[in-house]
Order: C-alpha cells, then sequence, then structure tokens
C-alpha cells in the first residue's frame, strides 16, 4: 500500500516535469484566483475597521450654558446614563473646557486677544456621551429636547458620519462584486486549464497507460498519480499565494497605517487568521482540482 | 485450467466477436489458435483477460469464474495471465531491466525484490547481458523476449500471445517460439494466437481453428488448415 502510494507520488511528479509549461500555468492560474479571494477578504477586513473607526470617533457633544450648576450637569448625566444605548458619559469642566480650547488655538493670536480681552472664562460645561452604535445618537439628541433642560443647554452636536459610512459601503460593495467576478473568471480558467493538463498528461502517456492495465495495475495506480498532481498544484499554488499575501500585506501595511493610526493591522490580520484562511482556501482548490482531474480521467481514462 | 462455455461476444448489431465458443484448455498445454484477420482470435484474448465481456455464456480461469468479474479483481486477474503482442508494447524510454520492473512495481512489489527477480527472468529469455539497453538498441526479437520477460516476471500460470511473431523475421520467429516451448515445459499453459502457418505446423500441438466467430477445428496435435 505504502509501495504503491510512494510510486504514485513519484509518477505524479515525473507527470508534472513532463508537461512543465502546463503545470507553471495551472499553478499561475491557481495562485490569481487565490490572490482575487485575497484581495476580496482584505478589503472586507478593511472595510469593517473603516466603519468601526469612524464610528469610534462617533460622539455626542453637549454643551452646557455657563451658568449651569454642577447639580443641574449631574443630573443630565444621571438621565443620560441611564439609556441602555450609552456606553460612557465624560464631563469635562469650564476649567477643563477652557484648557483644551486655548491648546486647540494655541497659534492663533486673535482668539488668544479675544479670550485675554474678555478676562472671565466664558466657556461653560461640556459633556460627551458615546453610545453602542452610531444611530442611536439622534436619539439621545431628541431625548435632551425638553424644557428643563433647554434651559441650561446651548448646543448638541453629533458629526453626521452616516453618509461617510454609506459610502464606504458602496465603493467596498463595487470593489467586492469585481472580485467575486474575477474570482468566479479564474476559477473557471483554472477548472478549464487543469482539465487540460491532465487530459494531455493521460494522451501522452496512452501507451504506459495500456501497458499499466496490461500488466495488473490496480485502478489507484493508474489513477492515483493525476490524484497526487491536483494535491501538488493545490499544496503550492496554496503555499506560494499565503508567502505573496503575507508579503503584500507587510507592504500596505505603512499606507493603511496611515488611515487607521496602527501599525502592521493588516500582517496582524494575516497572521493572526492564517489557518483559517489556509484552510478554507486549500479545501477550496483541492476540491476544483480533484473535481476538474476526475472529470478528465472520467472522460478520458479506461481502466 | 480455461473454460469457455456457449460463448458469444457480439460488439453491435452488426458485428460479432466469437459465437458460441465451447472451449476447455488443460493446465500445461501448449494450444495455437488460428484464423484469418477478423476471425475473433483477438476478441478471445480480450475475454481472457477481461478486456472485454462475454456478451452471453461463461469463462473461467483455473476455476475461477471471471464472466462478471468485478473491476477491482481485474488487475488480479491479469497478474496471473502473462500477455505477448506483436507491437512489443515497451517503454521507449525505460531500459530493458526498468521495462520488466515495471510490472513488478505497479504490482506494489518491494524494491529489493524487485532487484532480485528482473535479472533472473531476463537470463531465462537470453538477455541477462542486455540489462541496461534501450529498446530501441535491440532488435525485435530481443525486444519480444523483453516482453515475455515482462510478462512471466509474475509467474503466470498462463501466458497468452496475440501475434507475438508477427512482426519478426524467420530467425527471431524461432528464437520465441523456443522461448515459448522453454516456458511450458516448465508447466505454464501457453495460448498462442497466430496465423504463421510454419509455426502451427512445426509445433505439433493442439491446434484451434476460428473462422467468423466460430470454432470449425479443435485437433490435438493439428495443423494450420486455412
Amino acid at each position: 500500500m505504502f509501495i504503491s502510494f510512494g510510486r504514485s507520488i513519484t509518477s505524479a511528479f515525473q507527470d508534472i516535469g513532463r508537461n512543465l509549461s502546463l503545470s507553471v500555468m495551472t499553478i499561475l492560474i491557481l495562485i490569481l484566483m487565490l490572490l482575487s479571494v485575497n484581495t476580496l477578504l482584505l478589503i472586507r477586513f478593511l472595510t469593517n475597521q473603516a466603519t468601526r473607526s469612524i464610528t469610534d470617533q462617533i460622539d455626542v457633544s453637549i454643551y452646557f450654558t455657563p451658568t449651569a450648576t454642577d447639580e443641574q450637569i449631574a443630573e443630565v448625566k444621571k438621565y443620560i446614563s441611564a439609556f441602555p444605548e450609552v456606553t460612557e458619559v465624560i464631563r469635562y469642566s469650564r476649567a477643563e473646557v477652557l484648557a483644551q480650547f486655548q491648546t486647540q488655538y494655541e497659534g492663533n493670536p486673535a482668539i488668544t486677544a479675544s479670550l485675554q480681552e474678555l478676562g472671565d472664562n466664558p466657556l461653560g460645561p461640556t459633556m460627551v456621551v458615546k453610545t453602542r452604535s452610531a444611530k442611536d445618537y439622534q436619539k439621545i439628541i431628541t431625548a435632551l429636547a425638553v424644557p428643563e433642560y433647554e434651559k441650561i443647554v446651548v448646543a448638541k452636536t453629533f458629526t453626521d458620519t452616516a453618509k461617510a459610512i454609506d459610502r464606504i459601503h458602496i465603493i467596498t460593495t463595487q470593489v467586492e462584486r469585481f472580485s467575486v467576478v474575477l474570482t468566479a473568471l479564474f476559477a473557471i480558467i483554472a477548472f478549464l486549464i487543469i482539465f487540460n493538463t491532465i487530459r494531455v498528461a493521460i494522451y501522452t502517456q496512452r501507451t504506459e497507460i495500456s501497458i499499466k492495465k496490461l500488466v495488473g495495475a490496480t485502478n489507484w495506480f493508474i489513477r492515483g498519480p493525476y490524484f497526487i498532481e491536483s494535491l501538488i498544484f493545490t499544496i503550492i499554488s496554496v503555499s506560494l499565494t499565503a508567502l505573496l499575501v503575507f508579503f503584500a500585506a507587510r507592504f500596505l501595511d505603512p499606507y493603511v497605517a496611515v488611515v487607521f493610526g496602527q501599525s502592521a493591522i493588516l500582517t496582524n490580520h494575516v497572521i493572526s487568521n492564517i489557518v483559517w484562511l489556509i484552510g478554507i482556501q486549500f479545501g477550496a482548490v483541492l476540491l476544483l482540482t480533484i473535481f476538474s482531474s476526475a472529470l478528465a480521467m472520467r472522460r478520458h481514462l479506461r481502466v | 485450467m480455461i473454460t469457455l462455455k456457449g460463448v458469444t461476444k457480439q460488439y453491435s448489431s452488426d458485428s460479432l466477436g466469437l459465437h458460441d465458443v465451447h472451449v476447455h484448455i488443460e493446465p500445461g498445454e501448449f494450444v495455437s489458435v488460428v484464423g484469418a484477420s477478423g476471425s475473433g482470435k483477438t476478441t478471445l484474448v480480450k475475454l481472457l483477460i477481461a478486456e472485454e465481456r462475454p456478451t452471453t455464456g461463461r469463462i473461467s480461469i483455473g476455476g475461477w469464474d471471471i464472466t462478471d468479474i468485478p473491476q477491482r479483481d481485474i488487475p488480479l486477474l491479469r497478474r496471473q495471465i502473462g500477455v505477448i503482442f506483436q507491437d512489443f508494447k515497451l517503454l521507449a524510454k525505460k531500459t530493458v531491466r526498468e521495462n520488466v520492473a515495471f510490472a513488478l512495481q505497479v504490482a506494489g512489489e518491494p524494491r529489493a525484490r524487485i532487484r532480485a527477480i528482473v535479472p533472473k527472468v531476463l537470463d531465462i529469455v537470453g538477455l541477462g547481458h542486455k540489462l541496461d539497453r534501450y529498446p530501441h538498441q535491440l532488435s525485435g526479437g530481443e525486444q519480444q523476449r523483453v516482453v515475455i520477460a515482462r510478462a512471466l516476471v509474475h509467474r503466470p500460470k498462463i501466458l497468452v500471445g496475440d501475434e507475438p511473431t508477427g512482426n519478426l523475421d524467420a530467425i527471431n520467429t524461432q528464437e520465441i517460439i523456443e522461448i515459448l516451448k522453454k516456458i511450458n515445459e516448465f508447466g505454464t499453459t501457453i495460448l498462442l494466437v497466430t496465423h504463421n502457418r510454419e509455426v502451427v505446423n512445426q509445433l505439433r500441438q493442439r491446434v484451434i481453428t476460428i473462422h467468423n466467430g466460430k470454432i470449425i477445428a479443435d485437433e490435438k496435435e493439428g495443423k494450420y488448415r486455412l
């Protein structure tokens, strides 16, 4: 059993060597197909990251009048914190707000001069509210629109990022669709090339196959090398793709870091999902190659 | 050893291979099967190695009914029947040694056993000194001897030759027949399909004559009668 298996492996490598150009072409197409799949996966990952990053930056800012008392502000904080959608409420005193303002406009002499002219701190306390999702912010704004709070609240704002998120989704959906079409196209080409590679191998070895049958070779001994060939194509293409994706991730990381403010975000994602990524792709490519080889053998190899 | 009972092979409505053939061959016999081209001789060989299945009738070899032999058992059958053809069927890129070893490799024999058996079998057919030659470096007779060696490595109980001397000159034909006689003397049943009159007449063994798919003569010590 093991001897036959070993000889089938040797025979598979000989077949690949004999039809080297076709074998290389098959592996290249499989790599292209896998690269488009990986592009799809990385785009999806980056889209999620972008959406999360934008969502994290959203908050509702409540600006109070300078005359608002600590009790009044504490009551508003208690009221807001009671909403299940609210995850965090941060309160900034008048002094803290002024300090932030001064830091922000440090290089602006007109604003600094204006503040000095006013003498007293003209800014009221501020409260920053974070919620579980972006769609909850409008609810908080509406909840604060009651007469008793209207007197102490000067303004309620939140950055409307819903449009930005929608735009990201529209762009990524288009890119994903293109990647899916490209993947399907490469899968079809890969199927046809593998089919042809096995067909050519069967044709060039028809004498050898007939002799194998004549001297009592088992079905496995005749068909096995072609299945092993498919396995070799799969292992080589998946391994090379994994390497290419890893190096592509490392190359793209500095550019992605500019947007997300984190280093090695793609590389870390690839490394932490490597088993899943390779496993799924290996399984899918193996199915594709085995299926096309089996079909080629069924049509062209009579055992 | 070989029994055919009422075997008919119909390829299509207007193509008949064999018709109601009854044959029994004892172990150790040397039987010549003669007939014109298209008479059904090759169909008989194909039925014996399960390359074709009979339309009706039953075939058994050594008590094993191979009429409806399952696909998985065909390799076992073929290791028990050595077959030699007119066109040799040797692998051009393999040496004499490798061509013979190939038959053992496909059967999953260990390398050490292959190394031990191959030179011995090639000695039997007189090619022990040409182990590393390629087929194109051999004469037709020598190539056929390699084929015989390859057929013998499994120690088959039956050796079937389908026109094995068809491509050979008189001298090489004689050499091959001598080797077949020698193999037969060791107890192997030989079934020689041929239309070489001289060979059949010289053998003075059993002769089965086929015409249009039917056996028209079966003589214990026969002659070529077509």
